[in-house]
């Protein structure tokens, strides 16, 4: 091994103290929100709570997940989310299969039809007027049907199962096998890694949609946790409104420290599949990179 | 001769048509199952994707809800030209200009050096804990990044607001603030990608081969002269590619990222084309001016990543689909 020099050593200090600097601003909003949502009401009210929590309490926490409209609008997006990613992924890959087939006629113009939608679309009202017209407005599955297939995951299996070797469908196709049965029973089987990687995308964006739900939803019933969020974080009103319970339980909570546990319940569940996402998702980037 | 054989190649040619043809037809009902798994995803696509297309009609009209598309008048290109001479609409459009370049000057540069100076962590466990902190706010959706930010920058409580006072200034309401919202931001966009973002080019790097690396060392290139003259240059394909990916999106400058956090006394500064189609056509039911506004975007995206895929195509051989 090749002794250091000074300037190798002056440039790993830089460089680590550099990466430790972007690191900790990345989690320096997390630290901070977190311990207002787990501090006493007089020291998030006065702004001493700075990145550890001061006068701790899970009250507040407490008063927030067990309120009604935050486990509703929790199990509406845990319904859509389930649901969605479930449906896109059966219509996606099974889309998919006879995309991969380049060979066959018309294919080829099927597939422009489907890359076109990615680079034009009919914008906000048109697609407003259509779900109107459908009936879907404060229906959830507003929030499902229109996203079943997004294009781009559509394009990654579809690359994915072009890469298999043909020879496995021509031998099942000798013992007779349909091609419905060579997809599920040979391609599909086949294909684990790029479909779990392509059902978190599907989770992740079903979940983090907020943008639909705020489209089509207003029903307060209705709203998924996203859209739930975001009134407690736009409109300090509708925070005071959620609070009017009784005295006893808003002991300790203040609206500041109930818009901050709000934000941090709702950031827990991407937290606790957070290790999978990121696996997952650096592969998903990877394929949908390597195949441009 | 000549004409007798230019005959036959003619009947070769027609020959060769009418079997490929047969072929053609062989290949399509011999594979009618596979086309029959098409029908729900080519459904959807009508009905999802090309039905809203066709609803594009309505920029052309003075579309009343009550009378349809075929009830409504044709007005021809009326709304454009309201488009034109609104002077909120500069405003709107000048703000989505503004904001989009201020991201991508001042953003695009970060991941390429955050990748640049990873590549250069030899503690493996020091760079797998960086890149899952800096990897994580990709995950979170806007409103929580929002959320996350109303709290550290209220003007009452918030964490810089204190910093601010204790160090003898005032407090700064950022997201009420003209002077400070396209910092804001900018600011939070950067932060919830920037990590992420450097991922292609991670991968990049680990693509470029290392006996590069020992012919500058032998040459006597120190460290920073092997990122300048080897890596960057290795990489330099994959910039070109993302920026002008990135050239083609110019017209979004964040729609549900100001959704989330914006409000009217920012709307001189933070109203963009998204959230102005939003505003005017579900808030104040203009639909057919919306709708315009709507399909200028479109086709001044499409326009962008046509072009951008040529440029890609021209200077790096490399095509976006």
């Amino acid at each position: 091994m090749k002794k250091k020099t000074f300037g190798d050593i002056a440039l790993d200090v830089f460089i680590y103290l550099l990466l430790l600097l972007v690191a900790a601003s990345t989690l320096l909003p997390f630290l901070n929100v977190f311990s207002k949502a787990v501090s006493a009401e007089w020291a998030v009210v006065s702004g001493k709570v700075g990145l550890y929590p001061i006068g701790f309490q899970l009250d507040t926490m407490k008063f927030v997940i067990t309120s009604n409209p935050f486990i509703r609008s929790f199990l509406v997006s845990v319904g859509v989310t389930v649901a969605g990613t479930a449906l896109s992924m059966l219509l996606t890959a099974v889309t998919a299969y006879p995309l991969s087939k380049r060979q066959l006629p018309g294919i080829g113009m099927i597939m422009l039809l489907f890359i076109f939608t990615m680079l034009f679309n009919g914008g906000i009202i048109p697609n407003y007027l259509l779900m109107k017209q459908l009936g879907l407005i404060n229906n959830l599955w507003v929030l499902v049907v229109p996203s079943l297939i997004s294009v781009f995951n559509l394009l990654v299996i579809k690359s994915y199962y072009e890469s298999l070797p043909d020879s496995l469908e021509e031998s099942a196709k000798m013992d007779g096998a349909c091609h419905f049965t060579v997809l599920f029973r040979i391609i599909l089987p086949l294909s684990g890694p790029v479909l779990a990687t392509i059902a978190l995308f599907y989770a992740v964006s079903y979940w983090n949609d907020f943008f639909n739900s705020m489209l089509y939803i207003s029903k307060p019933s209705l709203k998924p946790l996203q859209l739930y969020l975001r009134d407690i974080v736009m409109d300090a009103d509708s925070v005071s409104a959620g609070m009017s319970r009784s005295v006893e339980d808003r002991m300790n909570v203040s609206p500041e420290g109930v818009r901050a546990a709000t934000v941090i319940a709702s950031t827990i569940p991407i937290l606790l599949v957070y290790p999978y996402l990121q696996k997952y998702f650096i592969k998903g980037v990877l394929i949908g990179s390597v195949k441009g | 001769m000549n004409e007798i054989a230019a005959d036959r190649k003619k009947t070769g040619r027609t020959a060769n048509i009418a079997a490929g043809k047969g072929r053609r037809r062989r290949l399509f009902y011999g594979n009618l199952e596979l086309y029959l798994l098409l029908v729900p995803g080519i459904l959807f696509l009508l009905l999802f994707k090309y039905t809203p297309l066709y609803g594009v009609v309505i920029a052309f009209q003075d579309f009343n809800i009550f009378d349809g598309i075929s009830g409504s008048s044709w007005v021809g290109f009326e709304q454009f030209r309201k488009l034109v001479d609104s002077d909120e609409f500069l405003q709107v459009f000048r703000n989505t200009l503004l904001i989009s370049l201020y991201k991508i000057v001042l953003l695009f540069p970060i991941p390429i050096v955050l990748a640049l100076f990873l590549n250069e962590v030899s503690k493996m466990w020091f760079k797998r804990t960086i890149q899952t902190i800096v990897y994580l706010p990709h995950f979170l959706s806007w409103v929580i990044i929002a959320g996350l930010f109303v709290n550290i920058l209220s003007p009452s409580a918030g964490l810089v607001n204190e910093i601010i006072t204790a160090l003898g200034g005032k407090p700064i309401s950022f997201l009420i603030d003209n002077h400070w919202f396209r910092s804001v931001v900018v600011f939070t966009a950067g932060w919830k990608e920037v990590g992420w973002n450097a991922i292609i080019f991670i991968a990049a790097i680990a693509g470029i081969e290392q006996d590069q690396y020992e012919a500058a060392a032998i040459d006597g290139a120190g460290r920073i002269k092997q990122m300048i003259y080897v890596t960057l240059p290795g990489i330099a394909p994959t910039i070109v590619l993302m920026f002008v990916l990135r050239i083609g999106s110019l017209l979004d400058a964040g729609t549900e990222q100001i959704l989330t956090m914006y409000n009217p006394v920012v709307y001189e500064t933070g109203d963009v084309i998204g959230t102005y189609v939003y505003r005017i056509g579900l808030g104040k039911m203009d639909y057919s001016f919306s709708t315009a506004v709507g399909l200028f975007n479109s086709v001044v995206g499409f326009l962008l990543v046509i072009g951008g895929n040529f440029l890609s195509k021209k200077l790096v051989k490399r095509s976006i689909w």
